[in-house]
């Protein structure tokens, strides 16, 4: 008898499955979504050409030790944190939680760790509500090849106090796919801060594929900041997706601050009756790269708000595409949809779009955008430079002034600084070549 | 000491609409020494701001002939902020607002701009010197505290100018209007805080169109500006008269043909 051949790394998919001692349903999903992923049709985005890049072009899955790895090129700073996950390609190198909060029922731990201890409670959630494995070439991959990640769990009416803090480590120091998935649930009227980072150590030239769902059920409310800071040798696709039930409230503050081409599908459903959500996103592009950012809201539940704020600054050649999607769907009465998107232009040889997206399909609603790309204000400059302050620090200082509205929004002091304090780094390197 | 000259200075702005060269100073002759405060009155629209963005370097004012230097060396060739470093003040008649910075931070990076990259202001040292300025200009805490000039009123705006002046610490500052928008207790404190600057490494140019304003800062010298050239220069009574006989009675005394334009 002829057997069939082998789906392309499925041995290998296995025995990394194996390896990590996962349940057999997360096996049996790797595998279902290995021999469907190349047929599916990749997520589109207006104005967003990144159909080329490398997302898919995948190396045998292995089990690879990084915990030896020299972090000392990131200044990371968690030895303060009381809550905290530090991982480095597969390997976790710290890991914390309060005893307190893990007394009440709350997980924070690497997803291998959460699928073997909690195997139930990650497939009640993973891949079932934010998105489903098959709504896209690239989820239904970082299905089948996720290594590393995390699992973030508040169960009902418990609030953490102290932000509980992501940091994922993309080991480029050698060719190895950073493929992470990110499951944050927080259960009925409980309340969390999450913050998370993603960096590079290394050159090599890398993929990513990143997605992170949030799920927050009814009265529940979550903060959510990250800053993204992936090298410019990685192409990277990142999806943040999130479903909020019943008056919930999810709060989005992201710094897109990678180095490399970098796609971001960045979605929420309100799906329950009055949910919120605000986004807020900053971003900043350097060299020849092109980030391409689709934010979208969907207001599917009644009395539902989205909110939607991007500003980003582009410098050199590189190109910076902000989308912005509105979408309230018939039935979603009393809902509100509002967004604006923004982009300064540094140099001529920068690229920048900002396309506002309205569909509304119910009548009983509210909605509206602003978008614009324009320069650096010169009446602006002049006066911060007739105080003596330099071209390129006034113009950081204007640059700074124009993010301020959603840096001021991250939660915790620890990170806005950082995420200041990259940006800074950022617009430095930019306009070295000015 | 320092010395600001301005020699036989042209100025003209390019109009947008019609894309062509118009001049606006027309030879403008005038030597300030630090130790000194100096006023310039004159009609609206003469050039008096026009006067004062030129020696700071705006680019939208260029200088067609004639120069403008400190201590000997001209200052043409220099952009804004170099001009600032070299000690050139501005207070703006209309400062421009900057949502995102704020006012405390933007007073920082203005002060360590003139220091060595090792050598920047310790926070201390810094905030209590801001805090003996406030006082003098009796201002709050949380106007530091807000983005620079954002949804200042007039007043604020002007009072602001000030502080900054007194944190820089220039060797010469150009007051522009500083008085316009200023109830009398403002005028006092303004004034309280550019009195205090008053020294002999310290020279001042101050623009305004109020002779009041010049009873509680009291200038050496006195210059009347018209039509783009300054037409007569005296002590303070020379104000006295120009508020007593108008503008039209300087230029008749003087025999000009300016046309001024609230004249019927
Ligand atoms: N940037 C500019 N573009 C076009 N015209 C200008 C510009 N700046 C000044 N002008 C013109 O130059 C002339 C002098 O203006 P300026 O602002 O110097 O007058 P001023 O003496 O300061 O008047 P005021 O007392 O009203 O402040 C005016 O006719 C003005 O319209
Ligand atoms: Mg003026």
């Amino acid at each position: 008898m002829e057997t069939q051949a082998e789906i392309e790394f499925q041995s290998a998919v296995s025995a990394f499955s194996a390896a990590h001692n996962e349940p057999d349903w997360l096996r049996d999903l790797r595998l279902t979504m290995l021999a469907k992923y190349p047929a599916l049709a990749l997520p589109v985005f207006e104005k967003i050409k990144y159909q080329r890049w490398p997302l898919t072009d995948v190396h045998e899955p292995a089990v690879q030790d990084s915990s030896a790895i020299d972090l000392s090129s990131l200044d990371l700073d968690y030895a303060e944190a009381k809550n905290v996950l530090v991982t480095v390609g597969e390997s976790v190198i710290a890991t914390r939680l309060d005893p307190a909060l893990a007394a009440q029922g709350v997980i924070f731990t690497d997803l291998f760790t959460a699928v073997r201890e909690h195997p139930d409670l990650v497939q009640k959630y993973f891949m079932t509500t934010a998105i489903k494995p098959d709504a896209n070439r690239l989820a239904a991959f970082n299905t089948a090849f996720v290594n590393g990640g995390a699992f973030l769990y508040v169960p009902k009416g418990v609030t953490v106090k102290d932000p509980i803090q992501g940091y994922y480590i993309q080991d480029s120091t050698r060719t190895q796919d950073f493929i992470q998935h990110v499951l944050v649930v927080a259960e009925t009227n409980s309340q969390v801060t999450y913050s998370e980072n993603y960096a590079t150590v290394g050159e090599q030239a890398n993929l990513a594929n990143v997605i992170v769902e949030v799920v927050a059920a009814d009265d529940a409310h979550v903060r959510f900041s990250a800053v993204d800071q992936l090298s410019k040798a990685t192409t990277g696709y990142v999806s943040r997706q999130g479903n909020l039930a019943n008056d919930a409230k999810l709060d989005w503050a992201v710094g897109m601050m990678n180095d490399g081409n970098v796609v971001v599908d960045f979605n929420t459903d309100l799906v329950g009756h009055g949910a919120h959500a605000e986004v807020k996103v900053v971003a900043v592009t350097t060299g020849e790269q092109l980030q391409g950012i689709d934010t979208r809201v969907t207001n599917l539940g009644q009395h539902t708000v989205g909110h939607i704020l991007q500003h980003g600054v582009i410098l050199e050649s590189s190109a910076l595409i902000f989308n912005g999607v509105g979408h309230i769907v018939k039935g979603a009465r009393g809902s509100d949809a509002q967004q604006e998107s923004r982009v300064l232009m540094l140099s001529t040889h920068a690229r920048g779009d900002a396309n506002p997206i309205l569909l509304i399909d119910e009548n009983d609603v509210t909605a509206g955008h602003a978008a614009s790309v324009g320069r650096v204000n010169e009446e602006q400059m002049y006066y911060l430079m007739s105080r003596g302050i330099d071209k390129k620090r006034a113009e950081r200082l204007v640059i700074r002034g124009f993010l301020g509205n959603v840096l001021t929004e991250i939660p915790t002091k620890r990170v806005r600084d950082q995420l200041t304090a990259t940006i800074e780094r950022k617009l430095e390197n930019g306009q070295k070549s000015e | 000491m320092s010395k600001l000259e301005v020699k036989n200075l042209h100025v003209a702005v390019v109009d947008e609409d019609k894309g062509l060269q118009k001049e606006i100073l027309k030879g403008v002759n005038l030597t300030m020494n630090t130790g000194e405060i100096h006023a310039i009155m004159g009609p609206n629209g003469t050039g008096k701001s026009t006067l004062s963005q030129a020696i700071m370097g705006n680019p939208a004012y260029k200088v067609t002939e004639g120069d403008v230097l400190l201590n000997g060396k001209s200052l043409l060739d220099l952009p804004v902020d170099e001009r600032a470093r070299a000690g050139l003040f501005l207070a703006m008649q209309y400062p421009a607002e900057i949502a995102g910075v704020t006012n405390v931070e933007f007073m920082r990076a203005a002060i360590n701009a003139r220091r060595a990259d090792d050598d920047q202001i310790p926070v201390l040292e810094f905030m209590k010197f801001l805090d003996k300025n406030l006082d003098i200009l009796d201002m709050t805490d949380d106007m530091v505290e807000r983005y620079l000039n954002e949804g200042f009123s007039g007043g604020e705006k002007k009072r602001n100018e000030i502080l900054q002046l007194m944190m820089i610490q220039p060797k010469f500052a150009i007051l522009d209007e500083i008085d316009s928008g200023l109830d009398i207790d403002a005028l006092k404190v303004v004034s309280k805080g550019v009195n205090s600057m008053r020294g002999a490494e310290f020279g001042s140019l101050i623009i305004t169109h109020y002779q009041r304003l010049l009873n509680y800062i009291v200038p050496d010298t006195v210059h009347v500006m018209m039509d783009g050239r300054i037409v007569e220069s005296g002590g303070p009574e020379l104000a006295e008269k120009l508020e007593a006989e108008g503008y039209a009675g300087v230029r008749d005394d003087l025999g000009l043909d300016v046309k001024l334009t609230d004249e019927i």
